[in-house]
């Protein structure tokens, strides 16, 4: 970052209250002596990002979260939230919930689809922020280095996902949980509630996406709607829940990542537990936006029962049998 | 520009020690007269684990070796393209009586020069090729250091942060001949490794930095103006004359062979060491690099080739030098500094 750049840095860091700063300031990183990490992160970039995503954090999406205290405080630890809402939002604001709600402030670094790599901006604003692109080497780097990884399980999938799919996690990907025995890392899964909705994708536009070399192409119907102004994320109220921390490394060896069946049935553990997280996230909301009686049907705080899976179905009936339904 | 920043050398004495069997070695320097190859000279000539410095090159020997003792550096005109030459020197006396058991092959084409393609490939690869094969048909030369750089390696967006010595090759048909050429040698040299004994040892440099050193980052911070691709700022890390001197001289003295990715002390975005040099950087459109680059060159305002490695401008090449420390005990500690503005 050249010195007009740096100064302009500063001046967005004006946003963030005295406290947050020095919180900010306390975290360290493994500067190669230009103040840059191996991965390009800066923390003069990082916290111009982080006063303005607070911004939004608190106004925009008015995030609420529980559980924070299951992530651990030191050393390294993998995140393993759901993914969703067509822009990756929910990692943002996953970012710094856990920058301003941990006891001691870690900086998250999320793992980010290969794709990120080749766009021009994106790719030095991910860098500069502490995201990598995901090689497989890069993800284990920052374990050994005890860092706070989150990575999507569900991948660029989940982002993609249309709206009627909304809460529905897609199978998990295995690689975390390998990686998690061989570095002998803890596992907390989190559930973001909130991100679903924000940009509801009524289909992906594919030869588009694939002539930008994209994932996928998101259309929502506020973008044929509204133009540009459409690309707005909904301010829909988000919360993120975080479950307790799975140690697998103390039962399971790292020489089980030779053992796929094993390794998919400590994965489906995760998914199951986020599954819950969901659940319990979707009961105890009062509403997309935060408050009850939305009048649009399919906006409101819950998807429709039949829309959920088989498991989640059964949950919800045996509830509403004891008398706790939601809504 | 850049020159050198004083510094110490980066392995000791005890460490350099260790790994010579007592004995001294006797070193021929092919292309000595070039930046390197005479700065790795008077390491060489001044280092007591050191026997007797054979230094080749073409043409006569140039003045600055005659501050020299012939006893101890020997000064030999070769053509390495040409097997006769090279027949002769292994065959001649003194080259026999100084048992030369190490060659260090610095012999190369670096500028990159559109209107000597073909000479420069010859040297590169050919040359390379026969000399390798003159030092493992000799039976003398138990040691073969080849100098080869991290422009081999394939850049892509989604590479690992840090390169090992595995990371794949730039095999693209498409590639420029510079690169192709490095690969090629690089590739000649891997396929002998398991010639039996000689230990072929590969340095893979990042960006050498230094005054009169012929690199592509040497000449893109030498111009006036200097542009980067927009939306852009990769990380790159450059390595000072002196911590390449150090690594040879380190895997001369080391029983190691295989290959070594060596990198300096200082890495940083492209735009913050153009920053220290006080260089004039502008951001533009990848697509315009390219003719902004031609224009540039024919004015006379660089030397630098957009086109050979463009994709440097964009992606971020680290390279993984734990086994180099581990092995060779090397580990860089010069910095390079910066005539136009400070050091790194």
């Amino acid at each position: 970052m050249d010195q007009k750049n740096r100064k302009r840095a500063r001046t967005l860091t004006r946003l963030l209250a005295p406290e947050e700063y020095r919180r900010f300031q306390e975290i360290k990183i493994n500067d190669l002596g230009f103040g840059y990490d191996p991965f390009g992160l800066e923390m003069e970039s990082a916290m111009a990002a982080f006063a303005l995503a607070k911004q939004v954090y608190k106004y925009w999406f008015r995030v609420e979260s529980f559980g924070v205290e299951h992530v651990p405080q030191d050393g390294p630890v993998m995140i393993t939230p759901n993914h969703s809402g067509a822009i990756p939002i929910d990692a943002v604001m996953l970012g710094v919930d856990l920058a301003i709600k941990m006891q001691k402030p870690r900086l998250m670094r999320a793992v980010v689809d290969n794709f990120a790599g080749f766009l021009p901006f994106i790719n030095t604003f991910f860098y500069r922020c502490g995201q990598i692109i995901g090689a497989r080497r890069n993800f284990e780097e920052l374990l050994k280095q005890g860092e706070m990884v989150v990575v999507f399980p569900e991948g660029d999938k989940g982002t993609g996902k249309p709206y009627k799919d909304r809460y529905k996690p897609i199978p998990f990907n295995v690689g975390f949980m390998e990686l998690s025995l061989l570095h002998r890392t803890p596992v907390v899964p989190a559930a973001v509630i909130g991100a679903e909705e924000q940009y509801p994708l009524m289909f992906n536009m594919k030869p588009l996406a694939k002539l930008l070399n994209f994932p996928y192409f998101p259309v929502t119907p506020l973008v044929l709607l509204f133009g540009p102004l459409g690309a707005l994320p909904l301010p829909t109220k988000y919360s993120i829940y975080y479950g307790e921390a799975l140690h697998f490394y103390r039962d399971y060896p790292p020489e089980t990542v030779n053992a796929p069946e094993i390794i998919k049935k400590l994965v489906r553990t995760v998914q199951d537990r986020v599954e819950d997280l969901i659940a319990r996230g979707l009961k105890n909301r009062k509403g997309v936006f935060g408050f009850s009686g939305f009048p649009f049907k399919g906006l409101r705080g819950q998807p429709e029962k039949k829309d959920l899976p088989r498991h989640e179905r059964k949950q919800l009936q045996s509830q509403a049998g004891s008398g706790s339904a939601a809504d | 520009m850049v020159r050198k920043k004083a510094s110490k050398p980066s392995v000791s004495r005890k460490k350099a020690d260790r790994g010579t069997g007592g004995r001294k070695k006797n070193v021929l320097i092919t292309g000595v007269t070039g930046t390197l190859g005479s700065r790795l000279a008077e390491a060489l000539y001044y280092d007591k684990n050191i026997g007797i410095v054979f230094g080749a090159a073409l043409g006569s020997k140039p003045y600055y070796f005659n501050q020299f003792d012939t006893k101890r550096f020997v000064y030999k005109n070769l053509n390495i393209l040409r097997s006769r030459d090279l027949t002769n020197l292994f065959l001649s006396s003194d080259f026999k009586e100084a048992n030369v058991d190490t060659v260090v092959h610095l012999a190369f084409f670096n500028r990159v020069s559109r209107g000597k393609g073909k000479d420069s490939h010859d040297l590169n690869v050919a040359g390379t090729l026969n000399l390798l094969d003159k030092c493992i048909e000799s039976g003398t030369v138990k040691k073969f250091i080849f100098k080869s750089s991290d422009v081999v390696y394939k850049i892509r967006p989604h590479n690992p942060i840090y390169l090992d010595e595995n990371a794949d090759l730039n095999f693209d048909p498409k590639v420029d001949p510079w690169i192709k050429d490095r690969v090629d040698s690089d590739m000649i040299c891997q396929s002998k490794m398991d010639a039996r004994g000689v230990n072929i040892v590969i340095l893979r440099f990042s960006n050498i930095i230094g005054r009169m050193v012929s690199s592509q980052l040497n000449a893109y911070f030498d111009s006036p103006l200097v542009f980067r691709a927009m939306g852009f700022n990769p990380l790159i890390n450059l390595i000072h004359m002196e911590d390449v001197v150090a690594s040879i001289q380190a895997a001369i003295h080391k029983n190691v062979k295989g290959i070594f990715n060596i990198a300096g002390a200082d890495t940083a975005p492209i735009s913050t060491f153009a920053e220290i040099n006080r260089s004039r950087m502008h951001s533009l459109p990848t697509p315009l690099l390219g003719p902004v680059n031609t224009v540039m060159r024919t004015l006379g305002l660089t030397k630098y080739y957009y086109s050979v490695d463009a994709d440097r401008l964009r992606y971020s090449v680290l390279l993984d030098t734990r086994k180099a420390e581990k092995l060779l005990g090397f580990k860089p500690r010069s910095h390079v500094y910066f005539e136009g503005g400070g050091s790194a």
